[in-house]
């Protein structure tokens, strides 16, 4: 087992899995709400990112700013629908899960009405090549996303410390009652929390599209995984959705390596199990109890 | 009869206005007619509930039936069992066994769900498990198509067991996320599995209970009936563990009352996972069935769509309720095998008839004639309150409602009288009061006073000695045995005269008010 192939694939693996479960984890913690169609915003983002490699530019800041504001938009979509006539009604969160999966349920059979069944490919934005780390090897696609993953999700969190909305989405995270009464505008911050964490979608959707397709149901695998890693990490910590997402990449990679691919989510899903039985609200999940 | 019915009904029957058309017939008979009651056999329950009342205008006796469910439930089950075969060509006829399973299924789902309180969505991966089990046994093993029936429920225990290990910590959405997860894990597996058919999409091959050398219509309507059998035993399933012990036992511990119940001395963890594992069971039976019909089994089971379909299903028709189950069951079907021709678009239709339920409704289609009732009566108490300034008129929308028509000349009567009376009211009359206590009185005054005598004793005023002779306080009656009145204001009197006088003064702003 070559120890340097395993942190390179750990670090990648983590950055994009951290990128997905930190977008669902700022949902569930500041608006109540599971978002299960954040799968639906990773596909729309693909062929976002994809329209614009079509139809303007196959430069990589195009493309990925195509998919980052297809994100965004779909994020501002689902919150649109499934939070802002729900929030304030009797039985939310089951009602805003459900529609969450009506909304990727309708939007995947869009896509596949709209694009076909037929995958499509997007331009190689990092480039094809190989950078020499001593014994270790990587290419730069696998550097690419690690350093724009990690920009992003320092730039988010940086962004949630410091400016005024992100003081407001963390109050939002406390206590919804508390900041609505002090004058922090709930639709307001609940539509920029799905923008933000859209957006982040639309970028993992970016750069896992460097090595997958782009298919109406290409968010499945993603979601999944983003999910489960979230609920590892305690829905609703961002540092507990990193470090899960650091333990679950490195489980991967190592099962990717010793027993094959087809055992990952398996062994995935073992740990997940393990750790959710040892600490059921997750690795640093408290928060829901404050939130009642 | 497997018709689930509910002791709700009976209640909300009960305080049926006046005036309400009823859709059921309404029986003949008296004196021993009466007490008649139909049975369940070798069991004291009832199908039916029955009250005994007379006409209002003929005032003869008539017998009527409270609770319309079973008797709906058996027309639309005959339904069921003689139209789709009587009538329906080929593709209707597999559309519809294809309904009857998943019926079936929804309806053991329902028992987690509803019953047991565990939002599971491994529902559909439980039946996977059951109908690769069962494949894997008759393709590898040479089992028989009975015997694929039979291991089916065993499978569905084993993985009911396995994946209701996570249920005894985790709670709620942290639960269903989990199960999603392992349904996207079933997915993969048979994904890659060679033994299970990696290379031909599924495992298929299995024994199939339709006789080979049988027409294709009569297999497909044998089918049908076989779906159809699974789809009452299901529903039997369901009566027999919601309704009886287990059933009984969760009601009592309902979500964030389950301190109360451990309380009270339920065990209501015991019994829900007995209630999860039951239903696994039972799904992994489907699934042998399943296994049995399709002569194998697909990975398309797991897949994130068919999860999605089947949750329309239920979130159309109503969480909690077998009929809302069914009724769902068949809409989507309908939508997704009847108009095939669609293409993609037919999803699109059932995945915003899904949104609409959910963003409108409160408990799906079955939840309509709640809701309507509730925003109905809210219209009315808003419209009641903008007509209070009519001094207690009875409006005649109101009147339908009103089961002693007396009342509202009562009403008329007292109104009237009021308004008289407040022309009355002067401040020398209130001066009389005060100065001739225990003397002759006006007329003025004496009719005031009778009429505030009338009143009825809920919220009657009166003197409380708190101190005999020194301290007096005015209390409101409550009109109720066993309930103390209730101290008004803070005034203190310190003889009863000046309290006598302070209980008018408020009947006579009262009367103001009015």
């Amino acid at each position: 087992m070559d120890p340097y192939y395993l942190v390179l694939t750990t670090i990648t693996l983590a950055a994009i899995y951290g990128l997905l479960a930190l977008g669902i984890s700022i949902i569930w913690s500041s608006l109540g709400m599971i978002n299960l169609a954040q799968g639906f915003t990773f596909s729309v983002a693909g062929y976002g990112a994809w329209l614009v490699a079509q139809n303007i530019s196959a430069n990589g800041f195009a493309v990925v700013a195509g998919g980052v504001i297809t994100g965004a938009l779909a994020g501002a979509l689902i919150g649109g629908i499934a939070f802002i006539p729900l929030y304030d009604k009797p039985n939310f969160p089951l009602r805003s899960l459900v529609a969450t999966l009506g909304i990727s349920l309708f939007g995947g059979q869009c896509l596949l009405w709209i694009f076909g069944p037929r995958v499509k490919a997007l331009p190689k934005i990092f480039g094809v090549g190989n950078v020499h780390f001593g014994p270790a090897v990587a290419s730069y696609d696998k550097l690419g996303s690690i350093v724009c993953s990690v920009v992003l999700l320092i730039v988010t969190l940086a962004w949630m410390k410091t400016s005024r909305r992100g003081l407001e989405i963390r109050a939002m995270m406390q206590n919804p009652e508390g900041a609505a009464l002090v004058g922090v505008g709930l639709r307001s911050t609940a539509m920029s929390v799905m923008m933000v964490t859209g957006a982040m979608a639309g970028l993992a959707s970016v750069l896992l599209s460097q090595n997958y397709f782009i298919r109406p149901d290409a968010g499945v695998t993603p979601l999944v995984k983003g999910m489960v890693v979230a609920l590892a990490g305690g829905l609703g910590s961002v540092a507990g959705a990193l470090i899960a997402a650091v333990l679950i990449g490195f489980i991967e990679a190592v099962t990717a390596v010793t027993l094959g691919g087809q055992y990952v989510l398996i062994t995935q899903f073992l740990f997940i199990i393990l750790v959710l039985l040892v600490r059921p609200r997750g690795i640093a999940g408290m928060i829901e109890h404050t939130r009642e | 009869m497997s018709a689930p019915s509910d002791t709700t009904s009976h209640t909300a029957a009960a305080t049926a206005l006046v005036g309400r058309k009823r859709l059921l017939p309404r029986l003949k008979g008296h004196g021993g007619a009466s007490w008649h009651r139909w049975r369940y056999p070798l069991t004291r329950r009832t199908p039916l509930l029955i009250e005994t009342d007379y006409s209002l205008t003929t005032l003869t006796a008539e017998r009527r039936i409270l609770n319309p469910r079973p008797v709906l439930w058996l027309l639309a089950l005959a339904i069921l069992a003689i139209a789709p075969p009587l009538f329906g060509n080929n593709s209707f006829v597999s559309a519809s066994t294809n309904f009857a399973m998943y019926a079936a299924i929804n309806v053991i789902w329902m028992l987690t769900i509803g019953t047991a309180g565990i939002f599971s969505l491994a529902s559909l991966a439980t039946v996977g498990v059951g109908a690769f089990g069962a494949a894997y046994l008759s393709v590898y093993d040479g089992f028989p198509w009975w015997a694929m029936w039979a291991s089916g429920p065993f499978f569905g225990l084993v993985f009911g067991i396995f994946i209701a290990i996570p249920a005894i910590r985790l709670e709620g959405f942290y639960y269903a996320l989990l199960t999603v997860g392992i349904t996207e894990l079933c997915r993969v597996y048979t994904v890659q599995s060679q033994k299970l058919g990696a290379a031909s999409y599924g495992l298929f091959g299995a024994d199939g209970f339709v006789p080979r050398d049988m027409p294709e219509h009569e297999g497909l309507v044998l089918g049908y009936y076989a779906a159809f059998g699974v789809l009452l035993l299901a529903l039997t399933l369901y009566r027999s563990v919601n309704g009886q012990r287990l059933g009984r036992l969760l009601r009592a511990a309902p979500e964030k009352h389950e301190a109360f119940a451990e309380a009270l001395g339920i065990n209501y963890r015991a019994a829900r996972i007995q209630v999860f594992l039951i239903s696994s069971a039972g799904l992994g039976g489907v699934g042998g069935f399943y296994a049995t019909l399709l002569h194998g089994a697909s990975p398309s089971l797991f897949t994130m769509d068919q999860l999605l379909l089947l949750l329309a299903m239920i979130v159309i028709g109503g969480i909690g309720t077998t009929e809302g189950a069914v009724l769902g069951t068949l809409i989507v079907v309908l939508f997704d095998k009847v108009f095939i021709g669609l293409g993609p678009v037919r999803l699109i239709l059932i995945a915003g008839i899904m949104l609409v339920t959910v963003l409108f409704l409160r408990g799906g289609l079955f939840g309509i004639p709640e809701q309507f009732a509730n925003w109905r009566a809210k219209r009315r108490s808003e419209r009641r309150g903008l007509q209070s300034g009519k001094g207690g008129n009875v409006m005649p929308e109101d009147a339908i409602e009103i089961l002693d028509k007396q009342s509202i000349a009562v009403r008329r009567f007292d109104a009237r009288l009021r308004e008289e009376l407040k022309g009355l009211i002067t401040d020398s009359l209130i001066e009389e009061h005060r100065t001739t206590n225990g003397k002759r009185r006006s007329d003025a005054l004496e009719r005031v006073l009778t009429f505030f005598r009338r009143a009825g004793v809920e919220d009657k005023y009166a003197i409380l000695a708190v101190r005999p002779f020194a301290e007096y306080r005015i209390v409101a009656l409550s009109g109720r045995r066993g309930v103390p009145p209730r101290v008004v204001d803070d005034q203190v009197f310190a003889t009863p005269e000046d309290a006598l006088h302070g209980v008018f003064l408020k009947r006579v702003q009262d009367l103001q008010e009015s």
